[in-house]
Order: C-alpha cells, then sequence, then structure tokens
C-alpha cells in the first residue's frame, strides 16, 4: 500500500501529535481531534459525525489523487483533500 | 415491537392527516413511499434521488385515508442544498403550498444507525409527533448488527417499526403504527453546563419578549420547537436554534430584531471566553447522545464507554468494500469506468439494431397494408407519407430508448453512480464542477430535464448554475435518432465499430463543449470559491429486477407517448405544409413540357416542384441562404425548424420528405431515398461531411422548449434559459460552419 501520509509517526501512532486528514496514511485510522474550517463546513463536517473523537479510517484515494474515502461510523464518505486538511486527527494504531 | 401499551395521545382528529417521510438521502423514503401508497415514484441507490416533494395517499387498517409526501432525503434540518430546502421547510411547516405535518416517519437506515440518528435528533427537536421506520434490517442483520427495535423505542419514546422497504416487509405494521405517532421527550443533551445556563437565559429572554405587548410577527416567527415541557422549554429550543446558528425562513426576522441579536451576541461571546463554541458544543452533545442510544439499540450493555472501540480490527471486509477494491482501484477503477461507459454506448448502437429493422419492417409493412384500403387521393397520402412516414421513423428507435434505459438504471440501482462521482471528481473539478455534477450531468444522456432536476443536490448556486448551463450538451436520448440515421446512411460502409466509433465521438465532441464551457464560465459569470464536496458512497445492492423493468417501461412509454402525440401532431402538420398548397394545372403542364423537353423523368419532376411550391418548401428556400454555408439545403432547414419542437421531428420530416417527394408506389428506405437525392446541378445533397455537420450541429444546438422551460423554473427567470439558447446555437453554428467548410475543402479538392 502506498503511503501519501507525511507525518512519520502516523503509522506507529504512539507519538500523540496530531496531523490532519488529508495527510494520514492510507490503511491509517485515527481519532478525530478537532474539526477547523469555516463555519458551514465545520457545521457539515460535524454533523456527518466527524467529532467526539470518532474512529476514522482512510480507505483510497480516487485515481486520480483527489478525493478521499473514509469510513467513520460504519459508513463510507469522500471528501475532497482541501476539506480533510480541516479535520485534525491523533493517528491510532491499526 | 413498538411501545404501543401507551396510549396515542396525539391522534389528532382531523380530516386528512399529513404525515411526511423524512430520513437521510439514501435511507428509503421513495421504497416506502412506494410500499405505502402504490405510486411508483424513482428509487436508486444513490444520495440524491428524490428532489422534490411528491404527495400520495394510503389507506390505514383503521380505513382512514392519510396523506403521504416523500420528501428529499437531508442530513439535518439546517439545509444546504435546495433539495435539503424543501424538506426542511416541509417539516417546519413554512411552505405555503404544503399543510405542516401532522406527524413525521423518519426512515432511519439501520445499517448505518449513528449518523441517521443525528437527523432524528434534530426532529426530536421539532417537536412533531413522529414514528421511526427502521428500514433495512436485512443490511443490519447481514453485517451482524442487528437493531433492537424496542431498544430504540424505549431509548426515543416514539414507536420504532423494524421494515425492510423492497420487500415490503413490515409496512402493514408501519401503516397500524402510524396512527399512534408521539412527540418524542426532549432528551436532556450532555451539553456543557454553561450553554445551558445561556440557553436557559436567551430562552427566558424569549419568552419575555414574546408575552409582552403583543406582537404578532414575533408570534408567527415562534412556531417550532419541542412544545411539550412547557413554554420555557419551547423558548429554550429556540433559544438553541437561534445560537447554533439556524437561519431558517421562521426564525430569520427574529434574529434580527434589536434586542434579540444583542443577547445572542452577549451569550456567543460568554460562552466564548470559557472555549464553547455553540454550534460545535450543540453538534457534540447530540453525537454524544446518539452514541449511548445507538449502543443500546444494538445491545451493547451500558458500561464504561471508551469513545473509539477498536472495532476496525475485528471487521471482515464487506462485500461493498471488496467490489470497491477493484471499482476504484487506483489503475483497473478508471478502466472499468471507460469500458462501461464504452459498453453503454456501443451496445445501444448495435444492439439494437436487428430489432430496429424488424420494427422499420413491419411499420412500413403495416402502412402499405392501410394504404391498400384507403382510395387514392390526400387522405391516403397523409395516411402514407404523414403519419406512417413520419411517426413511423421515429417509433423505430424504441429498442435504442429501451436499452438505454436499461443500462442506466442498472448503473443506478447497483451504487456504482456515486463512485463514478468519486472517480470524476478530480476532472470535474479541473473545469470548475463538481463530483456532484456528476449524477446530473449522466442523467442528462437519457434527458436534459430530470438531468437539470438533479442539480437541485448541489450546494452552491454557482455550481449548481454551471451544471444546469452544461448539461443539455450532453447528448440525450432524443439526439439518438438523429444520430443513428445520419451515421447509419452515411457512413455504412464503415462497418459497425467505427459507427460506434463515431457515435462516441458524437457523445465526446459534448462532453468536450461542456467542459470548455464550465471552464469559461465558472472563470467569468459564475466565478466563485471552490466548494466543499461531501459525498456518501453507499453500500452496493443488487439491482432490482422490477426496479429496472419500471424504467425501461416507464421511459418507453413516455418516449411513444411523445411519438403518439407531438410527434403524430407535427408530422400531420409537416405533411400539410408540405403537400398544400397544390399547383395549379397550368403550372403542371409547365412542368411537364420541361421535363420531357430535357429528357427528365416526368413524374418526379411534378413530384419535386410540388414540394418546392408547398408552404413548407417556400419557407425552406427562404431560409435556405442562412444555413447554406454549412452545407444544408432547404429540406434539412425545414428538418431544423422542426426540431425545435422535439429533436426526433428532424427524422420524422425527413421521412416525410422523402416519401412525399417519392414518386414509386414501393416505398423506398429512407436511408436510400437519402443518398439518392440529388441538386439540379447532379451533386449528391447529401455526402458525408454535410451529415458531419449536421451531426455537430445536434449535438451542439440548444433545440428544447422543455429543457428550456425547466431552466427557467429551476434558476428563476429568463435570463440563464436565454443565455443558453444564443450561446449554445451560436457555437452549433460556427463549429458546423467550421466542419462543412473544412471538410469540403479537404475532401473535395
Ligand atoms: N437492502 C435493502 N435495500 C433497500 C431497502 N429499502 C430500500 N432499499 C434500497 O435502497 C436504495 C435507496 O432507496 P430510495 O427509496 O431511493 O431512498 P430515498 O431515501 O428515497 O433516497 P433519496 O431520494 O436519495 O433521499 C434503493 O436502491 C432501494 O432499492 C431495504 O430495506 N433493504
Ligand atoms: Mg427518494
Amino acid at each position: 500500500m502506498r503511503k501519501f501520509c507525511t507525518v512519520e509517526s502516523c503509522n506507529q501512532c504512539d507519538d500523540p501529535r496530531t496531523c490532519t486528514l488529508n495527510r494520514l496514511g492510507i490503511g491509517c485510522c485515527g481519532q478525530v481531534h478537532s474539526v477547523g474550517g469555516d463555519m458551514d463546513l465545520r457545521r457539515r463536517l460535524l454533523e456527518m459525525g466527524f467529532c467526539n473523537g470518532a474512529n476514522v479510517e482512510v480507505i483510497r484515494r480516487a485515481p486520480l489523487g483527489d478525493p478521499i474515502e473514509f469510513r467513520l461510523r460504519g459508513y463510507h464518505l469522500s471528501l475532497r483533500d482541501e476539506q480533510a486538511r480541516h479535520v485534525n486527527i491523533l493517528p491510532a494504531s491499526r | 415491537m413498538s411501545s404501543c401499551c401507551e396510549k396515542p395521545e396525539t391522534t389528532v382528529v382531523k380530516a386528512t392527516l399529513t404525515v411526511a417521510l423524512a430520513g437521510n438521502p439514501n435511507s428509503g423514503k421513495t421504497t416506502l413511499f412506494n410500499a405505502l401508497t402504490g405510486l411508483r415514484q424513482k428509487v436508486a441507490n444513490y444520495p440524491g434521488v428524490t428532489v422534490e416533494k411528491k404527495t400520495g395517499r394510503c389507506k390505514l387498517p383503521s380505513g382512514q385515508w392519510i396523506n403521504i409526501i416523500d420528501l428529499p432525503g437531508t442530513y439535518s434540518l439546517i439545509s444546504r442544498s435546495p433539495d435539503e430546502q424543501v424538506a426542511m421547510e416541509v417539516l417546519r411547516g413554512l411552505r405555503a403550498d404544503t399543510p405542516a405535518p401532522d406527524a413525521v416517519v423518519v426512515v432511519v437506515d439501520a445499517s448505518n444507525l449513528q449518523r441517521n440518528l443525528y437527523l432524528v435528533s434534530q426532529l426530536i427537536e421539532l417537536g412533531r409527533p413522529m414514528v421511526v421506520a427502521l428500514n433495512m434490517m436485512d443490511l443490519a442483520e447481514q453485517r451482524g448488527k442487528p437493531v433492537s427495535a424496542e431498544a430504540l423505542s424505549r431509548e426515543l419514546g416514539v414507536p420504532v417499526v423494524p421494515v425492510v422497504g423492497h420487500q415490503r416487509k413490515g409496512i402493514e405494521h408501519l401503516k397500524q403504527v402510524i396512527a399512534q405517532a408521539k412527540v418524542a421527550p426532549m432528551p436532556d443533551w450532555p451539553l456543557p453546563d454553561a450553554m445551558k445556563e445561556e440557553l436557559m437565559l436567551v430562552g427566558g429572554g424569549l419568552a419575555i419578549l414574546h408575552d409582552g405587548p403583543e406582537d404578532h410577527e414575533s408570534k408567527d416567527s415562534m412556531p417550532t420547537g419541542n412544545g411539550k415541557g412547557g413554554l420555557l422549554d419551547r423558548y429554550k429550543a429556540i433559544a438553541e436554534r437561534l445560537l447554533i446558528g439556524d437561519r431558517a425562513g421562521d426564525l430569520l426576522s427574529l434574529s434580527q430584531k434589536e434586542p434579540v441579536t444583542s443577547l445572542l451576541k452577549s451569550a456567543a461571546g460568554r460562552m466564548g471566553q470559557l472555549g464553547i463554541e455553540p454550534m460545535q458544543a450543540d453538534i457534540e452533545a447530540h453525537y454524544r447522545w446518539i452514541e449511548q442510544v445507538g449502543d443500546r439499540a444494538l445491545g451493547h450493555v451500558d458500561g464504561p464507554k471508551v469513545p473509539a472501540a477498536p472495532e476496525a480490527e475485528v471487521r471482515s471486509r464487506s462485500w461493498t468494500e471488496r467490489i470497491d477494491a477493484i471499482c476504484i482501484h487506483k489503475f483497473w477503477g478508471l478502466l472499468i469506468f471507460t469500458a462501461i461507459m464504452a459498453t453503454l454506448f456501443v451496445s445501444i448502437f448495435w444492439l439494437a439494431q436487428p430489432v430496429m429493422d424488424g420494427i422499420d419492417g413491419g411499420v412500413s409493412w403495416l402502412g402499405a397494408q392501410v394504404a391498400s384500403w384507403l382510395p387514392d387521393g390526400p387522405v391516403r397520402d397523409l395516411v402514407n407519407d404523414g403519419i406512417f412516414a413520419g411517426v413511423g421513423a421515429v417509433v423505430v428507435f424504441v429498442p435504442q430508448i429501451a436499452l438505454l434505459f436499461f443500462f442506466l438504471s442498472i448503473l443506478e440501482d447497483s451504487g456504482y453512480l456515486a463512485r463514478a462521482a468519486f472517480l470524476m471528481d478530480r476532472l470535474l473539478a479541473k473545469v470548475g464542477l463538481h463530483g456532484k455534477s456528476f449524477i446530473p450531468l449522466l442523467s442528462s444522456f437519457a434527458c436534459a430535464i430530470p438531468g437539470i432536476m438533479a442539480t437541485r443536490t448541489i450546494e452552491s448556486r454557482k455550481d449548481r448554475l454551471a451544471t444546469i448551463f452544461v448539461a443539455p450538451f450532453m447528448s440525450c436520448s432524443a439526439r439518438l435518432p438523429v444520430y443513428t440515421l445520419l451515421i447509419g446512411t452515411f457512413f455504412a460502409a464503415y462497418g459497425p465499430f467505427k459507427q460506434a466509433g463515431i457515435m462516441l465521438a458524437l457523445y465526446a465532441l459534448g462532453i468536450v463543449a461542456a467542459a470548455g464551457t464550465a471552464w469559461v464560465f465558472k472563470r467569468s459569470m459564475l466565478k466563485g470559491p471552490k466548494p466543499a464536496f461531501i459525498l456518501e458512497l453507499p453500500t452496493y445492492k443488487m439491482p432490482q429486477a422490477s426496479q429496472v423493468a419500471r424504467s425501461v417501461f416507464t421511459n418507453t412509454k413516455a418516449f411513444l407517448t411523445k411519438a403518439g402525440t407531438t410527434i403524430f401532431c407535427l408530422s400531420v402538420i409537416l405533411w400539410a405544409m408540405m403537400y398544400y398548397p397544390r399547383m395549379p394545372k397550368s403550372h403542371v403542364e409547365q412542368v411537364e413540357q420541361q421535363a420531357s423537353l430535357h429528357n427528365q423523368d416526368v413524374d418526379t419532376a411534378i413530384a419535386g416542384e410540388q414540394l418546392r411550391y408547398s408552404v413548407a418548401g417556400r419557407f425552406g428556400h427562404l431560409i435556405e441562404p442562412a444555413i447554406r454555408p454549412l452545407g444544408y439545403d432547404w429540406k434539412m432547414g425545414v428538418g431544423l425548424v422542426g426540431a425545435f419542437a422535439a429533436r426526433e421531428v428532424f427524422v420524422s420530416t425527413m421521412g416525410i420528405v422523402y416519401s412525399v417527394g417519392d414518386v414509386e408506389q414501393e416505398a423506398t428506405p429512407l436511408e436510400d431515398a437519402m443518398r439518392a437525392d440529388h441538386y439540379a446541378d447532379g451533386r449528391a445533397v447529401w455526402t458525408p461531411v454535410v451529415a458531419l455537420s449536421l451531426l455537430v450541429w445536434f449535438v451542439l444546438a440548444m433545440q428544447c422548449m422543455s429543457t428550456l422551460a425547466v431552466v427557467r423554473r429551476e434558476t428563476g427567470g429568463w435570463k440563464w434559459p436565454l443565455v443558453m439558447l444564443v450561446y449554445m446555437n451560436a457555437l452549433a453554428y460556427v463549429v458546423s460552419l467550421a466542419v462543412y467548410q473544412v471538410g469540403t475543402r479537404f475532401l473535395h479538392g
């Protein structure tokens, strides 16, 4: 599996340093730490379930690289890189 | 199953109850609506199928009739896109055209409980009597996570009915329970204490303001909120909505009124100092409550809850994930996408051919039979040359239409379309569109009208406009007959694969034009911030044979109805325009003399001159100078004008022209007649270059009145339809001109 993650600690997960969702490697899991962005985007991400330390797993990137597919609270959804960068993540072990 | 031991408290005694079906997108609302009402609204496996409210009637076991409203899906009562707005407004009772619902049936996807419960939590605050339909129980069980309806009902305090919509399981039970809808008790959201205090303060403030001097305006503007726990609770619910930034129609004026504005500002300020942001705190509290309720409904024992249970580790891969591993794979994904799209168009072209030939033969045979019964004269000519030649030329295309809808509905019902949107988002983003534009654009291959309607799921208005604007460039099914006729006639020597290639190239031309147009407009008139893209990927589902059959049937029927009405009438009118006025005797004799002088076939000469003499002929010659540079003769001109009523009319016009002008008793096939047509100087009227120029015209031109009418409605004015009409036709003219001029230079010297 190719790794898009630029945070070294992402897959090792003993480092509680936060990283953003778009930098999480494919196949990695993390817990939602906080959500940024403007009011509208934040509301939407929160409403879709990116809150309360929910578990997020990165499933894949689209073939052309952009939208990213995630699994969250038992369902799948996709976000563009631009939206995913507003979700701060605590990487966790797989 | 439901808590039916308690007395229904809120059964309103009224002539007809109105019950709204609400729920997340793709949770199965329309499936249930169809099961309850016996209607046949469109169901498909992607979020955003229903974009308008639809009403039907349903008979309850008690014998009472109720009205049921199917709503577009929504994730939240704070709406963002036009379709969500419709759902929100109906549920809040803000629409003049719909009575406020007496009860709400919330459709919850049991296989995706938590996110679906978020809307439930908002609907509890709405305070209408409620029933939960726990749909997709089959999927939840397959996943080994059966939701307990009893437990959920206990948690929510409203009846909960487990159903499996597409198998009609639990529908009777649901009908029984609708009458027992109850206002849910307001949960004690686990909000931060400071926010609870502020809600109390603002709510109290609103209560004082409101109960002060009689103020009708503000009285009207405080209609919603869970009214069960007393007046203060109602005001607290309104305060909550105001604080989290809900600015729906019923709150707008209130939130801008002076004492309220400063009340809100100071409350937000105080919370801000404590690091609390009301909107976020509110959603988090709702989700905390949901996590507890969901756990109990899933039979998890109350225990110390670890927020992130390590469920991912034990999870085995679902079917959907296995299919996705191939279907949206980095390499295979695009290949499969291309293969699917290519198969779609190629098979439409040649799978349908044998059946089309059969129908063609049948129509000619029938026409000949009927004609042999009729006496010579205008009536027989009308039946033969007008109706059979005109309508028949179009009816031939039924197999193609049926195939197109067959493939589309399989794609729609399987769940692949959302994946296609996921795959294509990057490309669409390059021209300023959006993954969510994909489904509207793909639907436009069938017809631009449902495609334009489907843009209602796009949140940003500018993006929506851009998608609407380019949707008519997608080659709709009405263009298919024109493409097939022209390609089949003038590129016959190329063989089926190259012909299919030409067909694909035409579709591609439409796509390229759309992309270019979107690119230009998104950089000029429709410039705007890059919109967010949040798309749910639903689980794959086996396409249901009944669903597919219904889609093929209704759409084929619609096509035939159109052939039997619009195209029939137009064929009669066109025929009359080509038949009358008849030439006077003296004129006929003159032509006869001329013909024998030049050693020509007399009958052919008379028929040709008569056509030229007719209303259509005169009109055609009038406009001929304008279309001459594109390589078209006056007959094509008449067809092009007729095509403004419906594009297929071009084909029926050709059918009529060449059979009115035909002197043989035996009907020549249209293709042969077209190939044989010559100008007076001996040049062929139709050459491949002319056909190509005409095809390009049909790809690019805006010729559909119904589309313009829908664009007017969806954009709320004449500006966009007019821009569209001028832009598309100008583009079509220029490109067709270029094709003809360049084509003739290169191919004829
Ligand atoms: N497995 C399963 N599939 C179902 C069930 N109910 C509906 N479906 C399928 O779920 C998909 C979505 O159904 P719809 O009725 O179109 O959903 P909707 O809520 O109206 O969707 P929108 O109009 O987009 O908001 C379709 O493919 C249905 O066939 C069910 O109980 N079990
Ligand atoms: Mg629907």
